[in-house]
């Protein structure tokens, strides 16, 4: 699946044993997906750093609200 | 006929996954009910696909292998049939669902909660988790692979249940304990409650994921790390930085697990149950644990929860799941006691609580029983042995052993309350009280969430009845905000309040770890 959206750092899964900062690409309709590179960490991946504040279209697939990218690249 | 454990699957699910390599699996049943009767337990494979087999139990047969509802009735029509010692369910969720169940922590991350815990609860279908909250029957799932197509796996996991074998509880003593070193603490008071001591603990950072043989191949695992969905790693943190160096990995398992391991994992999707080909390819480490001759996996399906310092819920239901597994008891008893004794622990229910009773499951044959038991001495006299010949003793202990579970799950379901989301707002004294406790430990609010709490109709007779008046006015209020640490590491932190008859007659402040 394809998907289309500005990448913002937050704080993700929320006070339970594994929240922590990550890089979450919101679409135009609202959807908030968490970043991760297919074989990357889930938790902290430098190659995927440069993305913050970057508006990105990439593929992948969502599991359990990670979108899991295969491809992307930086529009603007 | 009496029947002492039932296997329930969905055998056109696995049919259109194996097509003709059913035949193995059926093979490798068969042999596993063999080996059951040599040890005394009648087994009996139902099938809830099948009207026949549907039909003997007064249930409906199902049509849809997806639907969640049709399953649970007919898994219910199956339990009260034959109210079997021990259910097992085999396969995965694309076999025989998991019951998908409302997220009480809403705003973790998880949409919802897939749930073993209803297959374990008399009670009918419900998407609500406090619906669930008096489990009485001993569950476990013998999982294939999601999206499987070689029955080579659950072959090998029937095998392996088939040939088990109950060792002395000294080859159980010696552990890998494994924690993100940001957590050590905590597990360090697991370890010790569980084994009597913590010395062996491995922290990551700095160790991992590359872990020695030996160490590999001790018996009792126990798990402290972060986890992430659809990911065949586990991870560790250091404390105070954003870092998450991988822990454990399931590649690296393979040929290394002993027979008979048991392992309980607090990890956050630490038992997810998904398709390798989500990750490449590589299995979760639940799954390879088991695919290497492990005999059970106790973790969760989702978002998981513990205290930053002490211990609590993830903690708790672990370690309960190894106490009672290190005590003798079966497998699927150990995950159904260490269920009761974490429900048991509260008047209510708090979301979190309620996440974690519904989220941690059982994988393995709940029949097996990993260690042995230590019997009195009694039973050595030849008195005994005669009176109680061909080993009768053992259904009939666990007899009442099923009859003190049912009771004590009984009395959850009449007597827990429970935290259900609420759209009230905080009263005023409530706010006062969050938005000083807030200033005071530098905590910038993020967001509040509101809670009632009840309880079943019946948790007031008797003599719960003085405290009838102050549970109708019990509410739960959450304050959710962050707090950046001395080396500048943002924290999130949650104070709840607990509200009854009009005053604050409780707080905590919960710390994300």
């Amino acid at each position: 699946m394809s998907f289309l959206g500005q990448v913002v750092r937050k704080r993700v899964s929320v006070g339970s044993k594994s929240e922590h900062e990550a890089l979450v690409l919101i679409t135009a309709s609202g959807d908030e997906y968490k970043l991760r590179r297919q074989g990357g960490n889930p938790f902290r991946d430098p190659e995927l750093d440069g993305l913050e504040g970057k508006r990105i279209e990439c593929e992948g697939i969502v599991r359990d609200g990670q979108l899991i990218m295969s491809r992307w690249s930086v529009l603007s | 006929m009496t029947v002492d454990k039932v296997i329930v699957t969905n055998r056109s699910a696995l049919q259109s996954k194996y097509s003709t390599g059913l035949q193995r699996i059926d093979e490798a049943l068969r042999n596993l009910i063999a080996a059951d009767k040599k040890r005394g337990v009648t087994t009996l494979l139902v099938a809830i696909d099948s009207a026949t087999d549907m039909k003997a139990v007064k249930g409906s047969a199902v049509t849809q292998p997806k639907d969640e509802r049709k399953v649970k009735a007919a898994i219910d029509a199956v339990y009260t049939a034959y109210t079997p010692d021990y259910l097992m369910v085999l396969g995965a969720p694309d076999v025989v669902p998991m019951q998908t169940l409302r997220n009480p922590a809403r705003g973790d991350g998880d949409d919802k909660v897939p749930s073993d815990l209803p297959y374990a609860c008399s009670a009918p279908y419900s998407t609500q988790p406090s619906a669930f909250l008096g489990p009485t029957r001993v569950v476990g799932r013998l999982p294939d692979l999601v999206g499987g197509s070689d029955p080579a796996y659950l072959v090998g996991l029937l095998g392996t249940a088939a040939r088990y074998r109950t060792r002395a509880s000294d080859e159980y003593q010696h552990y890998f304990g494994l924690s993100a070193q940001v957590w050590q603490a905590s597990t360090a008071l697991s370890l010790s409650n569980i084994f009597g001591n913590s010395s062996a603990m491995h922290t990551t950072p700095p160790g991992g994921p590359r872990w020695p043989d030996a160490q590999l191949a001790l018996r009792a695992h126990f798990i402290n790390c972060h986890g992430a969905p659809s990911a065949p790693e586990y991870y560790g943190q250091p404390p105070g930085k954003e870092e998450y160096p991988v822990a454990h990995e399931a590649k690296r398992l393979k040929r290394k697990v002993s027979n008979g391991t048991v392992i309980a994992a607090e990890c956050c999707y630490g038992a997810q149950l998904y398709d390798p080909k989500d990750s490449g390819g590589q299995a979760g480490i639940c799954s390879t644990y088991l695919a290497d001759g492990a005999y059970g996996f106790f973790g969760s399906t989702t978002i998981a929860y513990g205290p930053s310092e002490g211990n609590g819920q993830a903690d708790l239901i672990c370690q309960f799941f190894l106490d009672a597994v290190l005590a003798g008891a079966s497998l699927g008893r150990a995950a159904l006691e260490a269920r009761q004794r974490f429900a048991a622990l509260y008047t209510h229910l708090d979301p979190t609580d309620l996440k974690t009773l519904a989220q941690f499951y059982l994988l393995g044959d709940p029949s097996i029983h990993p260690v042995a038991s230590v019997p009195h001495a009694l039973s050595r006299t030849k008195t005994f042995k005669s009176a109680f010949k061909q080993a009768k003793t053992t259904p009939g202990a666990r007899a009442f052993r099923r009859e003190r579970l049912a009771r004590t799950g009984t009395n959850l379901q009449q007597s827990l309350g429970a935290a259900k989301p609420s759209r009230a707002r905080s009263p005023a004294y409530v706010s006062r009280v969050l938005n000083a406790a807030a200033k005071e430990s530098r905590i910038t609010e993020i967001g509040r969430q509101s809670y009632t709490v009840s309880f079943p109709r019946d948790a007031s007779a008797g003599g719960m009845k003085r405290f009838a008046a102050t549970r109708r006015a019990r509410s739960v209020y959450a304050l959710l905000g962050e707090r950046t640490t001395a080396d500048k590491v943002k924290r999130v932190v949650m104070l709840v309040a607990t509200v009854q008859d009009g005053a604050i007659v409780h707080m905590r402040r919960v710390h994300s770890r």
